[in-house]
């Protein structure tokens, strides 16, 4: 909101410099987004008299002038008389009128803050004109280029024109938001108020504002009203009055100059003085054409304005030229016969004050500021009267409102009251005071102010301060609606004090460690192991379009669905993470071409993932904390460096995972497990995209529960994700981790000698090797000589050519003895012992 | 896909088919319904033929990604043997294997996330990371937002079709914090948390506004605690992010969930209010919104207000690390783009 700062000193005195007001404002009222000295604009420009005003010779619509300046101006061509010569286009040019110059090497005020526009000395048709006279558009005072700007005062000829009209002015822009429950600062006189506060001065609010002003009587009752409120408890107040002869034409220049300077365009004099009212006090108003109000009106009896709620089918054409179709939620004001405005937001064009406008009815209403508010989004119409209506007046204003603008009615139209106030007003509730110990202010401000100062502080903005005991017992002043508990009290006294002389000290507490948030550690950990094995860490969006979900062969039904997304790239809650590193494998791919030698990469991404039908003790869908991993190589990478499928490339992954975190998990064959997976939403949308037959489960040691997957993807995917041939990830539950060992396993060093010896067995093709390792781990611990340690490594899996039903498995054993040297005798005569074994129970052949 | 044109839609709807699809294959494209469709063309109005034309190819294509789809479908590469660490007959020069650590990199505004909570942890803070689903009580009601208020306005809300909402503040876990944190209040200790998580606004992006960025939110609830001790709390944090004094201003604002509610405003640390390209010359940074916490949120938590005072804070994350960096567009971060992922540590 703008805020004028000469407005703001008819009410109060400024002893700060600006630049110490904009800093006390910004940390005492809110922030000050911005600031503009009007005065730069309007220097060099005079008010001038127009001595003589003859045709020019050449041209019709141009006459030739000749002005008055008081001689301010130096280094200018003067007649004898010491008059200035301007050629002036404008229809209402005449000799003896005052009027605006704009001089030689001074900028048109219109062009400031575009492309400044330097006016010089030049001919037009012959007839020098230096400078020239200028029209309210060329002043940016308002839209209206037919004529020159009216100097409505008695002024010297010579006067400075931002003298005489206020426009040494800074204008300084607050943010809205910090006065959503402010209303009577979306007023002059409220920011005037608290100005007043912050400089620890004592604001008297003007005669006319009292909560039960002086009521002016009419001057006759020509134009008798009448009000029929059928929803008082939407609308607490709604005062009215009618105006006759009403004399419509351009406001004052004055009240022109206050409203341009806050950023409102003049109209015409009646809705001038709405705006005006409007400006001063947050108080929206509206004026009807009360002829054409009675027009609309059936019954003869009287011109009866009614306050409802819409009808349905009922549509309106507004102010604005748009006719809208109402809704049953909307508060309309309205004659007997149809709807002539939506309430708190835009007049109808049915009513409207034009230039052939005689009489007026004025408006100064009270709605409720919710309903307001839906019927702005609702319709998308968002005017000065909404954002004030929607900050909730006070109801108790707009008496004194209604009578300050009935007289400005008359001062600036000649139109004269003629009909009594109307006043239908269902606001009967006095202000509530409350009270308070001054303690409880200086607890939470960490002052020591006493009673007095807090009374001082409060009565500088007029609040009603009663310090009579050694509790406060204070009342605020009618305009404030926002004050209604102790805490609203701390607010006011602590920002009027300033906050920023509050004494900074931090908190004190217990020494207790805080105890870390195992997830988010799990987290870090993760993102430690895997970025220093070469793999980067990406994030990406928690909703999806439904394409990314059909193209991994997810089941946007099982999606949470945002229902009002700007974008179509954000339809869904992602089911799994997997699908959002699928979608930036191939534009890395082929951003990577030709860069390095090897086009490869590891990316991961730990989030969470959701979908609609699980729900968590809340009952709110569970949040899935899981990571996924993918690994990508382009073909003429992965053929140089890796032979065999891409699976066991994210297999070393997940397992450099989990070794990392002193875990360990099961891998077997999603075939296996996909019974088990088809009934759990979640699972069952995290394996989609993956192929069955070149995957595995991830399965807890503890419970065999599925845990996450880890396997290269489907061809289907691969296709229409464009993934390189080489590709595969892993996607796993994060909760796996919350069991994760802190401490290593470690087993004491052999003093003695290792020995190695290999065994290859030869076995079905289709046996797992985890079968087989299994079973030579577990009959190797049976039957090892006691005090001994070994291990067992995997030398080689190897397939003959000719013996495609069986592999070759080579596995090397390492063992020692803590207690003496072990012979190679008796590693051979275990390891054939095993053999011998694996034989029997597995058919393996040693060879 | 749906056609304009009956003729073309109806042989559309026919050939679409699963089964026929599956029993026929690619002679599809070569039947005689597909092809009769061109001699509809000659009976056509010169002015749709093309369009006519322009929808029997469309459909055409249509039927070949069907198919292409389904012959993807069904290949099937041969069964591998999962459990094993190696496939068959890999030279060991071939293994698989981890790739150099210096192609790995952390994502910064994650980096930052552990920066800032190890800041907090050693300020005895402890953390809870914040929902990315959650209800309109907690997204609003329990905050002290009444409904239809216009400060709800603030908040471009994703909402779902069931009437959940994507917080778009981590305030969202304001009303959990609280109430979990009441034993400790009865035990004598202060509730002291952060709370870190994703946030969304439904709004338009840009290289500025991303629809998802990261807060971090903090509660401190105690006996006595005042306006004082959040100003230092909060300048306390800055200093140490920043290793440097700053200076920090609150300026009031209004949020219905703290009162008196600010915004914090530091003193830029990169110019040390010189002003810079980062402040946009103004010496100032804008960082987020603080307060005392409403007497009414700590209520609908069961906290007796008269008794404990808090103030509570959120702060964007994305915007220290712009910052930080000099990164000149936020959707860079969600974008996965290797070449920007690998510019950090």
């Amino acid at each position: 909101m703008k805020v004028s700062l000469n407005w703001i000193k008819d009410f109060t005195a400024v002893d700060l410099s600006n630049e110490e007001l904009i800093g006390r404002l910004s940390s005492q009222l809110g922030a000050v987004e911005g600031v503009e000295y009007l005065g730069n604009k309007y220097r060099d420009i005079l008010i001038v008299r127009v001595v003589e005003c003859t045709k020019h010779e050449d041209a019709d619509k141009l006459n030739v002038c000749k002005i008055d300046d008081g001689g301010k101006v130096q280094d200018i061509e003067r007649d004898d008389n010491g008059l200035i010569q301007v050629v002036c286009g404008a229809p209402n040019v005449r000799a003896e009128m005052l009027a605006v110059w704009i001089p030689p090497k001074a900028t048109v005020p219109s062009s400031f803050d575009k492309e400044p526009f330097v006016l010089e000395s030049r001919e037009l048709r012959g007839k020098v004109s230096n400078g020239m006279l200028a029209s309210p558009k060329e002043l940016a005072f308002s839209e209206s280029h037919e004529g020159l700007l009216d100097v409505d005062m008695r002024v010297q000829p010579g006067s400075s024109f931002s003298d005489v009209y206020k426009l040494d002015d800074c204008i300084i822009e607050l943010e809205n938001k910090m006065f959503t429950h402010r209303p009577d600062c979306f007023g002059i006189l409220g920011i005037a108020r608290e100005i007043s506060g912050i400089q620890d001065q004592v604001f008297e609010s003007p005669d006319w504002y009292h909560e039960v002003p002086n009521i002016p009587l009419p001057k006759n009752e020509n134009l008798k009203i009448n009000v029929d409120n059928q929803i008082q408890d939407l609308v607490p107040r709604f005062v009215a009055v009618s105006i006759e002869n009403v004399n419509i034409m351009p406001s004052p220049t004055m009240v022109q100059s206050y409203l341009m300077r806050v950023g409102i365009r003049p109209i015409n004099n009646i809705v001038d003085a709405t705006n005006y009212m409007m400006i001063l006090t947050g108080q929206p108003m509206h004026a009807y054409d009360y002829d054409k109000v009675k027009a609309l009106c059936e019954s003869d009896e009287s011109t009866t304005l009614v306050i409802r709620k819409a009808n349905k089918d009922e549509k309106l054409s507004l102010l604005s030229g748009k006719e809208i179709q109402l809704k049953h939620s909307d508060i309309v004001i309205a004659t007997d016969t149809q709807a002539i405005g939506l309430a708190g937001i835009m007049g109808g064009s049915s009513t409207e004050v034009d230039e052939n406008t005689k009489n007026i009815i004025l408006e100064c209403a009270t709605f409720d500021m919710y309903k307001i508010r839906r019927s702005s989004m609702e319709h998308g119409i968002f005017s000065d009267a909404v954002t004030r209506f929607t900050k909730g007046q006070s109801p108790r204003q707009n008496m004194a409102i209604t009578a300050r603008a009935i007289k400005l009615m008359e001062d600036i139209s000649g139109g004269i009251q003629s009909s009594s106030v109307v006043d239908d007003s269902h606001t009967n509730k006095d202000m509530v005071s409350i009270t308070f110990n001054p303690d409880f202010v200086n607890q939470r401000l960490g002052t020591s102010l006493t009673k007095e100062d807090m009374s001082r502080i409060l009565n500088n903005v007029e609040f009603i301060v009663d310090a009579n005991s050694d509790e406060l017992s204070v009342t605020p002043p009618f305009w404030r609606t926002d004050i209604e508990i102790k805490e609203d009290l701390v607010e006011e006294i602590g920002r009027l004090f300033g906050y920023f002389k509050l004494k900074r000290e931090l908190p004190t507490r217990k020494i207790s460690p805080a105890v870390k948030n195992i997830q988010l550690e799990i987290n870090s950990s993760l993102r430690k192991s895997l970025s220093s094995a070469g793999a980067n860490e990406m994030i990406s969006s928690t909703f999806v379009h439904g394409d990314l979900l059909s193209k991994a062969k997810q089941d946007s039904k099982m999606c949470l669905q945002i229902a009002n997304a700007l974008s179509p790239d954000l339809q869904y809650y992602r089911l799994s993470l997997t699908p959002s590193l699928l979608d930036v494998v191939y534009s890395n791919i082929r951003s990577n071409q030709g860069v390095t030698e090897d086009n490869e990469f590891a990316i991961f991404e730990i989030g969470k993932s959701h979908n609609s039908l699980d729900l968590d003790d809340e009952k709110l869908p569970v949040e899935y904390r899981t990571m996924s991993f993918l690994f990508a190589a382009d073909n003429k990478t992965a053929k140089r460096k890796y032979d065999g499928a891409a699976y066991y490339q994210s297999k070393k992954y997940l397992s450099h995972t989990i070794k990392e975190n002193n875990l360990e998990v099961r891998l077997v064959p999603l075939g296996t497990m996909t019974e088990k997976i088809q009934d759990n939403t979640r699972l069952s949308q995290m394996i989609a995209p993956y192929e069955v037959n070149r995957s595995a489960a991830v399965l807890s040691l503890e419970n065999n529960e599925v845990l996450g997957i880890v396997g290269e993807f489907k061809q289907s995917v691969i296709k229409t994700f464009k993934l390189p041939n080489f590709s595969a990830g892993f996607e796993i539950d994060l909760n796996l981790f919350n069991n994760k060992q802190n401490i290593s396993k470690y087993v004491p060093l052999p003093k003695f000698p290792k020995i190695n010896q290999d065994i290859c067995l030869r076995v079905d093709y289709s046996m797992n090797y985890s079968t087989l390792f299994e079973f030579i781990w577990d009959e190797l611990s049976q039957n090892k000589p006691k005090d001994t340690f070994f291990n067992l490594n995997l030398v080689d899996i190897f397939q003959k050519e000719n013996d495609e039903g069986h592999k070759q498995i080579t596995l090397r054993l390492i063992i020692s003895a803590y207690d003496r040297t072990l012979t190679t005798d008796l590693v051979s005569d275990l390891l054939n012992q095993v053999a011998n074994k694996a034989n029997e129970s597995l058919g393996a052949e040693r060879v | 896909m749906d056609y304009k044109y009956s003729q073309i839609q109806e042989v559309a709807s026919k050939l679409k088919d699963p089964e026929l699809l599956k029993t026929k294959g690619r002679a599809i494209l070569r039947s005689p319904e597909l092809n009769g469709l061109f001699s509809h063309l000659k009976e056509m109005d010169a002015n749709n033929r093309a369009e006519f034309g322009k929808e029997i190819n469309n459909l055409k294509t249509e039927l070949t990604e069907i198919l292409d789809n389904m012959e993807n479908e069904s290949i099937q590469l041969d069964p591998i043997d999962v459990t094993a660490p190696i496939d068959k007959n890999v030279a060991s020069d071939k293994h698989p294997r981890l790739l150099n650590s210096s192609h790995g990199s952390k994502h910064p505004l994650m980096t930052e996330l552990d920066n800032i909570l190890d800041i907090f942890y050693r300020m005895g803070f402890t953390a809870l990371e914040s929902r990315q689903v959650d209800d309109d009580f907690h997204m609003f009601e329990s905050l002290n937002f009444p409904e239809d208020h216009p400060a709800r306005d603030d908040y471009d809300t994703f909402m779902t079709t069931t009437g959940l909402i994507a917080p778009a503040h981590t305030s969202t876990m304001q009303n959990r914090v609280l109430v979990d944190g009441k034993k400790l209040l009865d035990e004598g200790s202060p509730i002291a948390s952060v709370l870190p998580g994703r946030v969304f606004r439904n709004e338009d992006v840009d290289a500025r506004h991303g629809h998802t960025f990261y807060q971090v939110e903090g509660i401190y609830v105690d006996k006595g605690i005042n306006t004082g001790h959040l100003i230092s709390t909060f300048k306390t944090f800055l200093e140490e992010y920043y290793s440097q004094e700053m200076e920090l201003i609150l300026q009031p604002f209004y949020f219905p969930f703290t009162e008196p509610s600010f915004e914090f405003v530091l003193s830029c640390p990169f110019c040390q209010k010189n002003g810079c390209n980062v402040c946009s010359y103004s010496g100032w940074i804008e960082l987020g919104g603080c307060g005392m916490i409403h007497p009414n949120v700590l209520k609908m938590a069961g906290i007796d207000s008269d008794i404990y005072t808090g103030f509570a804070w959120g702060f964007g994350v994305d915007r220290l690390v712009m910052m930080k960096h000099g990164i000149e567009d936020i959707r860079h971060f969600m974008a996965g783009k290797l070449e920007f992922l690998r510019q950090f540590s």
